[in-house]
């Protein structure tokens, strides 16, 4: 996002507003850090941010790639490109029911670098990736962050794209049951070495002979992992219905 | 993404705040799914969502009408929004039901509220995505208090200065609690923010506001 520095009254109204503290007041007039700004679109949005010049507007740039990448990853009112839905991951549990991307006896895992609040660089999100390399992990085919693969089977990402933070890039798979304990310890372990933050997701179907019961997952004990009391339930309405 | 998962917060202050989506998948079941869709947002019209948007529009807290929502969705409508009550959930579960269009419904919420609306529907659960908590460099997060807010929209839309100040504001008694939840749940574009809920948080932080609201 950039400032039209001849109509910004430095105000500052718009800073609060920047999930990444990009905007500063410099010399009564707001400054956008072009490192820092994930071109989010939250300041220049006139609907929530009533600057009162209209001072703020959009890189004509954001759109060309690999700027273009902040944009896709971190806008959710921007399309990708790769996947043509908004957002940054895909279906997920959303259409399990119909899908089977998750079947019985596997597991889906979403690594969301950067959320909350703090935000990525790819750096980061190599780092994970290279980590699971030895799982021979075949990544989800409609989430974007597949786009930005250099070679996948060693987990590296390109080089523009690791110049790029963005708000979450989230790391998308399946894996069988049997390997959860390892994949789980890579993950934790990596965990100490990336300079910021991560939300972790785990998809896993009913047991059909308790439908009431909440899934039990013995590994993630080990871990110090506990689900959360709330989660996303699919309730099992599409059709046709995927049972396997 | 999983947008409406790893929202923070006690059972106590998350009991009140359901996500409905509704998603029809492409290559699946999408061709035609437009008009069972548009039913769909016509019973959560009726039932009445705490938040409603689209990702053209923004919500209806920042101005969008239902009507401008409605008609920047195009053919094939994304059912993304949330309630407040228990009761009003169960009401829009159980007429999507009725409806029988086939198409996939998750709910977020408590998982033992959920379940128990599915099996007083007599519905099976199919699947669910837990949320295995925050990781790494957790010192560079806001306080839980300020998490509780940004959690409700995932994207990560809301900024922790943002709710600090507004958090500030309430409790210098310089904004209406209601004002201040409006003023966080702006940039939540899609319209899952549970203004309602943070009203209640901005209650719980600011006690001494109570009376003044
Ligand atoms: S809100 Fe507008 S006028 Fe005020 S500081 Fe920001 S850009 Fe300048
Ligand atoms: S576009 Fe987003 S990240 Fe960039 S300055 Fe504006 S609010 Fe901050």
């Amino acid at each position: 996002m950039l400032v039209h520095e001849e109509l910004c009254v430095g105000c500052g109204l718009c800073v609060k507003y920047c999930p990444v503290g990009a905007i500063s007041i410099v010399d009564r007039k707001a400054v956008i850090d072009q490192d820092k700004c994930l071109e989010c679109g939250t300041c220049g949005r006139k609907r929530v941010v009533k600057c009162p010049r209209g001072a703020l507007y959009e890189n004509p740039g954001v759109y060309t790639y690999p700027r273009s990448i902040r944009k896709f990853f971190s806008d959710p009112m921007a399309y990708h490109p790769e996947t043509k839905v908004p957002g940054r991951g895909t279906e997920e549990v959303k259409t399990n029911d119909v899908t089977g991307r998750v079947k019985r006896g596997e597991y889906g895992i979403a690594i969301e670098m950067g959320r909350p609040s703090v935000g990525a660089s790819y750096v980061d999100v190599e780092k994970m990736t290279m980590a699971l390399a030895k799982f021979n992990i075949e990544y989800e085919a409609k989430n974007p962050v597949k786009s930005l693969f250099l070679d996948e089977a060693k987990g590296t990402l390109k080089e523009e794209a690791k110049q790029q933070r963005v708000i979450s890039g989230i790391i998308e798979f399946t894996i069988p049951a049997e390997e959860l304990d390892d994949v789980l310890a890579t993950v934790m372990e990596t965990a100490k070495t990336i300079d910021t933050v991560f939300s972790l997701d785990l998809i896993c179907r009913f047991d059909d002979e308790h439908p009431y019961e909440m899934p039990k997952v013995p590994e993630l004990a080990k871990f110090g992992l506990e689900p959360r009391p709330n989660s996303k339930i699919n309730l099992g309405m599409g059709r046709p219905l995927v049972e396997e | 993404m999983s947008h409406s998962l790893h929202r923070r917060g006690s059972c106590e202050s998350l009991k009140d705040d359901f996500v409905l989506l509704v998603t029809p998948s492409v290559g699946i079941n999408n061709k035609g799914s437009a008009d069972a869709l548009w039913k769909i947002l016509d019973i959560v019209q009726e039932v009445g969502p705490d938040n409603l948007g689209s990702y053209e529009t923004g919500t209806i807290f920042t101005g969008a009408t239902v009507e401008e929502i409605r008609t920047a969705m195009g053919d094939t409508p994304r059912v993304r929004c949330c309630f407040d009550s228990r009761e009003k959930m169960f009401e829009v579960i159980k007429r999507i039901k009725e409806l029988d269009a086939g198409l996939s419904v998750v709910i977020s919420g408590l998982n033992e509220d959920v379940l128990e609306m599915a099996k007083d529907l007599d519905l099976r659960p199919h699947s669910v995505n837990y949320s295995l908590g925050i990781h790494g460099r957790t010192e560079k997060l806001p306080p839980e208090e300020v998490l509780e807010f940004i959690t409700m929209c995932g994207h990560g839309m809301i900024s922790r200065n943002l709710v600090k100040e507004n958090i500030e504001a309430v409790r210098a008694g310089r904004k209406k609690i209601h004002d201040a939840a409006v003023a966080i749940a702006q940039p939540c574009v899609c319209g899952i923010f549970n203004v309602d809920r943070a009203e209640k948080l901005l209650k719980k932080f600011c006690p001494q506001q109570n009376e003044a609201d």
